[in-house]
């Protein structure tokens, strides 16, 4: 079939051996590529109970199915595996070239199992694949790492190059996966397991175009949201504020068009959202217990768009993007150009820990990135213990005579190279802030603000719930890329989908709270299509123009070959989030036991700000989710009817007596 | 599917050095073969055999061109969105960035940094999603 290289690789670092795996046509045509082709062998392949850092864990690595067709925003990859952060299905989605650098070496995806005995690395090129020592790379930093091999494996092509750097070494369980000097595969953890499986890096440097079955059909599609993203919208930082204060009213939402996201990504990147979502009450201050009172305008002026716009020297897109969000800049302690700080870590290190220098967040992106350890969780876990130290749980003895107060850079800036070295207070942070609490003994954990032990990133589920929501629903938990009540009006699934609901233009903020059959049908239907362009290898930002624009459906159809329906790749999207919710609990996972912070939920409610009075009924809305999406609506447990008609019976034969199927 | 190599072959050694994915192999004066587990289809072999040896994966004569009426790829920045699927798709990495100052900082657009290591696949044209590229030969530069 077109638009897959058809085999995966997988590689057992026990035995240093290598086994090719063909895969069938309907394994695509059921899973897709990406997230599911992952789903479908991790499930598989991955035993119960198997320890995320032990030798059972699988770690792997896939492209997506558009990616390398002519097609845009489809050079999205993905990690995969055993969160050793949270105990359930990890997997962590990153930019750059990388994606198709997996499918030029003819694999849709590359697996590891087992551990190393000495530290090697993955080398892939036309004469097959090699493991090689990677001793001479051990303890190097991320950026050091990549420009090694790709000077040592560059001689014909660019290969693509991932790596862990210290973080990952040390198995810090919030460490990420380095790619392009910097973009990170952060979440979930899994740089521990690459860590743990004495895997330094990987490079890819093969060169096969990608088989597609009707290019001329794919390119005739790219001309709409190639006009989109290149049109420009004339925008300030001055009116991004005013957006914020407006959308601030305590009354009202808009339903708004993605379009105008478009535009301040490709102005400004996701930084263009700073002040904007501060001002809204989408961006969590004072480690969610604060309001834009607390780093008003006066304070946030350093992280204005136009400011950092100032600091950058070069914007880049990742593979196949129109948008080109990124950007390039030099923080002080490097020579190179670093990656501009994002939204997220850009809020993490400011209005988080209420730090108005925006040259420490410069700092400490780039440490984070050299590192190679999640600026979200990293973020999450040192304003955790801010908000300890402040509280008297954590003494000065404690952080080694660190003053962890609010705002102080010094002190921050010394934690996060604590962290990142493991030293001191650094170790027991260096694995979230869930863990550290229960080592140090803290029974309030309200600072510790995630759900399933993966820190939350930056967008306030009291805002919208969605994101409170999702976090906790979705098999791999706490994250903010996998839906939210927002997602629904900006993808515009409506205009593609049958039966799914348009929202009026104007509406009641209040309805967002109040769980009803049709705001818990939007969340179903956002995860459903979540996985389905997961499977894809396509960016999120790409969807924000709306599938109206971007036919993900028929460049699909026109990659490989079918002629599938909108509706029939929701099914696909639901038997991936369905799969995924049965490896959670093939590992013992109980749906339940996946906790929301109270804090994040707005128990208690907030007194004053944005955000004011708002609480979310998150046991009514998951409830009400699970019962929608097909799952028992008391454990979260898919029903057997669920599984017939996803075809997903024969998955759990055998086991499906003990675990309450 | 791969390109494959006749008994045509004189065992000159031409296709061997171009071949960006060293698929080709054999004795100097010997038939030589491809490995079709490495070939990519690029065609390089066979417009570079001066002996008619090369067979395309339909199983066509794969025809000689002059290095110097090599179709190169030509870039319409206007058209171009800058998406990078041409420099990594390039077998040869030949095409590279070049920075043009737009709104708030320098966005990079593809360009032919390296002529001479061009095999001229068309790899390039074929995955651009926008038809920003065209194949040319020099004079019609």
């Amino acid at each position: 079939m077109s638009g897959v290289m058809g085999k995966v690789l997988w590689v057992d670092l026990d035995n240093h051996q290598f086994r090719e795996e063909t895969i069938p046509e309907e394994v695509y045509r059921n899973y897709l590529s990406g997230m599911g082709l992952a789903a479908h062998l991790l499930y598989e392949h991955i035993p119960p109970g198997a320890d995320p850092l032990g030798p059972e864990n699988v770690l792997g690595f896939v492209s997506g199915l558009l990616t390398g067709t002519p097609s845009l925003f489809s050079g999205r990859w993905m990690a995969v595996g055993k969160s050793p952060l949270t105990g359930t299905w990890g997997d962590s989605n990153c930019g750059g070239y990388f994606s198709l650098a997996i499918k030029k070496c003819g694999y849709d995806g590359i697996f590891f199992t087992g551990q190393s005995e000495q530290p090697v690395y993955l080398l892939v090129d036309p004469g097959g694949p090699q493991l090689l020592n990677a001793d001479d790379l051990w303890g190097s930093d991320t950026s050091a790492t990549e420009q090694l091999l790709l000077e040592r494996h560059g001689d014909q092509r660019k290969p693509g190059v991932i790596c862990i750097g210290p973080a990952g070494e040390k198995q810090s369980l919030i460490a990420g996966i380095s790619h392009d000097f910097g973009r990170m595969a952060a979440r979930s953890g899994l740089g521990a397991v690459m860590g743990s499986k004495n895997l330094k890096a990987v490079v890819l440097a093969g060169a096969q175009p990608v088989p597609v079955a009707d290019p001329q059909a794919m390119k005739a599609l790219c001309q709409k949201p190639a006009k989109i993203t290149r049109f420009r919208i004339p925008l300030s930082a001055r009116m991004m504020i005013l957006a914020g204060k407006l959308l601030r009213n305590p009354w009202f939402k808009l339903r708004w068009d993605g379009i105008a996201f478009s535009g301040v990504l490709r102005k400004w990147g996701t930084v263009g959202m700073n002040q904007t979502s501060i001002e809204w009450g989408d961006a969590p201050i004072k480690n969610w217990a604060g309001t834009h009172q607390d780093f008003p305008l006066d304070e946030s002026k350093h992280i204005s768009p136009d400011a950092i716009a100032d600091l950058e020297d070069k914007k880049y897109h990742c593979l196949a993007c129109p948008l080109g969000c990124g950007g390039k800049m030099r923080a002080s302690s490097g020579s190179q150009p670093s990656h501009r700080p994002e939204y997220e870590t850009t809020l993490a290190f400011s209005g988080l820990v209420l730090n108005n220098d925006y040259q420490l967040v410069i700092d400490v992106n780039d440490l984070l990135n050299r590192a190679g350890m999640d600026s979200i969780s990293a973020g999450g876990t040192v304003a955790a213990a801010i908000e300890w130290y402040q509280d008297g749980l954590l003494t000065r003895e404690d952080t080694g005579g660190l003053e962890l107060t609010w705002g102080n850079r010094d002190a921050i800036l010394a934690l996060v190279e604590a962290m990142i070295a493991r030293a001191g207070i650094g170790d027991i942070l260096a694995d979230g802030s869930k863990r550290a609490a229960e080592r140090l003994k803290i029974a309030d954990r309200q600072a510790a603000v995630a759900a399933g032990g993966s820190e939350l990133a930056f967008h306030d589920s009291r805002l919208d719930p969605g994101f409170g929501l999702h976090a906790g629903v979705e098999p791999a938990p706490g994250r903010h890329t996998s839906g939210a009540f927002i997602y629904y009006i900006l993808f515009r699934l409506w205009t593609r989908i049958k039966g799914l609901p348009k929202p009026p233009l104007i509406s009641s903020k209040r309805q967002n709270f109040i769980p009803s059959e049709a705001l818990i049908q939007r969340a179903v239907a956002i995860s459903k299509f979540t996985n389905f362009y997961n499977a894809l290898g396509i960016c999120l930002f790409g969807i924000y123009i709306g599938v109206d624009r971007l036919p993900l459906f028929e460049w699909t159809n026109a990659a490989a070959g079918w002629s599938l329906q909108p509706e029939d790749y929701m099914t696909i999207g639901h038997r991936i989030q369905t799969l995924r919710q049965l490896f959670n609990i093939k590992q013992g996972i109980a749906p339940v036991d996946i906790k929301v912070s109270r804090r994040a939920l707005g128990i208690p409610p907030q007194e004053s700000g944005p955000n004011q009075g708002n609480q979310i009924d998150y046991p009514a809305m998951r409830r009400m989710y699970w019962e929608q999406i097909g799952w028992d609506p008391s454990s979260g447990v898919p029903t057997r009817d669920t599984l017939a008609a996803l075809s997903l019976d024969d998955r759990v034969a055998g086991w499906e007596e003990t675990h309450g199927l | 599917m791969a390109y494959k190599i006749s008994e045509n072959c004189r065992g000159c050694r031409a296709c061997v050095r171009p071949c960006p994915t060293t698929a080709i192999s054999g004795e100097r004066h010997d038939v030589h073969i491809i490995n079709p587990q490495r070939c990519i289809e690029c065609g390089t072999c066979g417009r570079v055999c001066p002996y008619e040896a090369v067979l395309t994966p339909q199983g066509r004569l794969a025809q000689r061109v002059k290095k110097m009426d090599w179709l190169k790829p030509i870039i319409n920045h206007k058209t171009c969105v800058s998406c990078g699927l041409c420099i990594t798709i390039c077998p040869v990495s030949c095409l590279a960035q070049e920075f043009h100052l737009e709104e708030t900082a320098a966005r990079g657009y593809p360009m032919l940094a390296q002529p001479n290591a061009c095999i001229a696949c068309a790899f390039c044209a074929e995955i651009c999603p926008v038809e920003a590229i065209t194949m040319r030969s020099r004079e019609k530069q």
